[in-house]
């Protein structure tokens, strides 16, 4: 276990220090990578080379994590008029949906940042999500990623966890398929160990190449409770939401000191039309 | 296993003594009363309240003496006060969520101060604006842009500098996108000491504020960002005296309680809030860096200051 924990961060180390020339700093966290996972130069040639998947065109409903390197992702699905869900920083205040019809056309590099999101994606719950369309393909950046297309994040569990709130609720499933956007040096050739609850990704999308990963073998995604009792993932919206949903007791953070809560979105009466079950969607 | 803050003993005393603390005048120092007797009014140890008392220390709002007392520090304990109202309006931060130690949050009804800012003659005559990186300047930041004005920002934390934008050669589709703190580097890229130097006066400039006293005391996230920004553009020579200063903020940060303000504090000269536009009496601001309060780390950690202690060193040789 130590050993495995020991090899991660070697990784991390590396494909970092190989980052520094390539990657672009954040606007508030700099170069701290344990924080956010950055761009790179060429990025817009993974979004080419995205569209040119099968899921992408199959899939009416994406999710994209809120990485830096996945900005242009997000103005790539509303250009194509793709509906996509997200999960807010940290998913500290849980997922949003982002409608390309409710962006205007100037406005979708703004609606592709972080900073711009907020204004015209809306929160949404994990039931909301659970109610929408099927999500068949998602997309996620990453710190490192091996063949096996076994990965790395920032290294707090978010994809991970993403997945596995998004399987419970039913939103994805063996269909579905995970893009990793890298930087080419952020592929490694190292037994990266993983858990059980660490989910290998089906496509590694770099500048220059397209990875398809041979079976990755995915288990379904199932929330490891045990792991998530007493942290800070805890206390998150849609890990407490979704124990409400599972009547499960979930023991509070205990290892940080939790800040005075944010306004919860209320999700009554205004769920965006794109996570509408089908019934209900416009026409 | 760790402890559990929330719900503890300990967690319990924290939050009473945080009350305690955050209840005396705003703006003044109090003491609170010692140990002991706050171990015997809440029924507890002597040693809970210590540990709390600690924490509290940690978090920057007490600050212990041996053999003198604990003492409120009171711009802490205005930020807190402030941050409570400000949690009702305040729009979270793309990272840091209400974190308000991190950042100065956009808020309900910041766009009607960006247009009183737009109406102030000290902003219709300017031509090139300082915007401080915060978040409820966003819109502000869009409109310098579109009056093609040239604008200087700061990047977060000065990490990397400052960034100089110009209104005439950002296209209109791209304003939104270089107005935000994700996107602005795109358009601006970092200026060297040297640009920095050689870019001409700044007529204006305009601050988020985390709390501002209604005579233009200026309270920032509680790092002094604000007051080496404008150290650093004074002793440059880009700003002087006579610069205005305009701090625009939500009515909830605005205090009426006069607060004694330090010669390092960069004041301003007025304030706008969706409601008001209050002219401050204009209590000064520092000529330059007060070096000694510049932490060395930040220092070496930036651009500019490098090159600015040698500058120092050159003229004072020269002198």
């Amino acid at each position: 276990m130590r050993a495995d924990a020991d090899v991660r961060a070697a990784v991390r180390d590396t494909v970092w220090a190989r980052l520094r020339s390539v990657a672009r700093p954040d606007s508030r966290f700099h170069w701290d990578f344990s924080s956010f996972v950055a761009d790179f130069a060429d990025s817009e040639r993974c979004v080419d080379r995205l569209r040119a998947l099968p899921a992408w065109s199959r899939s009416r409903l994406l999710f994209i994590t809120p990485d830096n390197s996945t900005e242009l992702v997000r103005r790539a699905a509303m250009a194509d008029g793709k509906p996509f869900v997200m999960t807010t920083y940290g998913m500290r205040r849980g997922f949003l949906a982002l409608d390309p019809q409710d962006v205007p056309h100037t406005d979708h590099s703004y609606a592709a940042t972080l900073d711009g999101m907020d204004r015209y994606a809306r929160p949404v719950s994990l039931s909301d999500i659970g109610q929408a369309d099927h999500i068949g393909l998602l997309i996620t950046g990453g710190s490192a990623v091996n063949p096996r297309g076994h990965r790395m994040g920032k290294g707090h569990g978010y994809f991970d966890l993403e997945w596995a709130l998004l399987s419970e609720i039913g939103a994805v499933d063996e269909s579905s398929e995970i893009a990793d956007v890298v930087h080419d040096c952020q592929l490694v050739d190292v037994d990266l160990a993983p858990a059980a609850h660490d989910v290998p990704v089906d496509w590694i999308i770099t500048p220059t190449r397209t990875v398809q990963v041979s079976s990755s073998g995915r288990a379904p995604g199932r929330v490891v409770w045990d792991l998530l009792g007493g942290t800070r993932l805890a206390s998150l919206p849609p890990v407490m939401e979704l124990a409400a949903l599972q009547g499960r007791e979930l023991s509070p953070c205990t290892t940080t000191m939790v800040r005075s809560p944010a306004r919860r979105p209320d999700h009554c009466g205004d769920v965006p039309a794109v996570l509408l079950p089908p019934q209900h969607s416009r026409g | 296993m760790p402890p559990s803050f929330g719900r503890t003993l300990y967690g319990q005393v924290a939050e009473q003594l945080e009350a305690l603390a955050l209840a005396g005048p705003l703006g003044e120092e109090t003491v609170l009363p010692p140990e002991w007797a706050l171990a015997e009014q809440l029924g507890v140890s002597r040693g809970t309240v210590r540990r709390a008392m600690g924490d509290l220390e940690d978090r920057g709002l007490l600050r212990r003496e041996a053999g003198r007392g604990t003492f409120v520090n009171p711009a802490a304990r205005l930020r807190r006060v402030v941050w409570r109202r400000l949690a009702e309006v305040a729009r979270p931060d793309s990272r840091f969520g209400l974190d308000f130690a991190s950042f100065i949050p956009d808020f309900a009804g910041s766009e009607q101060c960006t247009e009183s800012v737009a109406d102030l003659p000290e902003y219709r005559s300017s031509r090139s604006v300082m915007v401080t990186p915060d978040n409820n300047l966003e819109g502000l930041r869009r409109r310098v842009l579109a009056d093609g004005k040239r604008m200087l920002v700061c990047t977060y934390a000065l990490a990397r500098g400052l960034v100089l934008l110009d209104g005439r050669t950002v296209a209109t589709a791209d304003r939104p996108l270089a107005a935000t703190l994700d996107g602005m580097e795109r358009f601006g890229p970092a200026l060297s000491y040297r640009q920095l130097c050689a870019m001409g006066r700044i007529d204006l400039v305009v601050t988020g504020a985390a709390a501002v006293t209604r005579e233009g005391v200026h309270f920032g996230k509680g790092h002094g960002y604000f007051d080496i920004e404008w150290g650093l553009l004074s002793e440059i020579g880009l700003v002087g005296p006579d610069t205005p200063v305009v701090a625009s903020a939500h009515g909830c940060q605005v205090v009426d309680e006069p607060v004694p303000h330090e010669v390092f504090d960069a004041t301003v000269d007025v304030i706008v809030t969706p409601q008001e536009i209050i002219r401050c009496p204009g209590l000064g601001k520092p000529a330059g860096l007060f070096w000694d309060r510049l932490p060395r780390e930040f220092a070496d950690s930036r651009p500019y200051f490098a090159e600015l202690r040698a500058a120092r060193t050159l003229h004072r040789g020269a002198a």
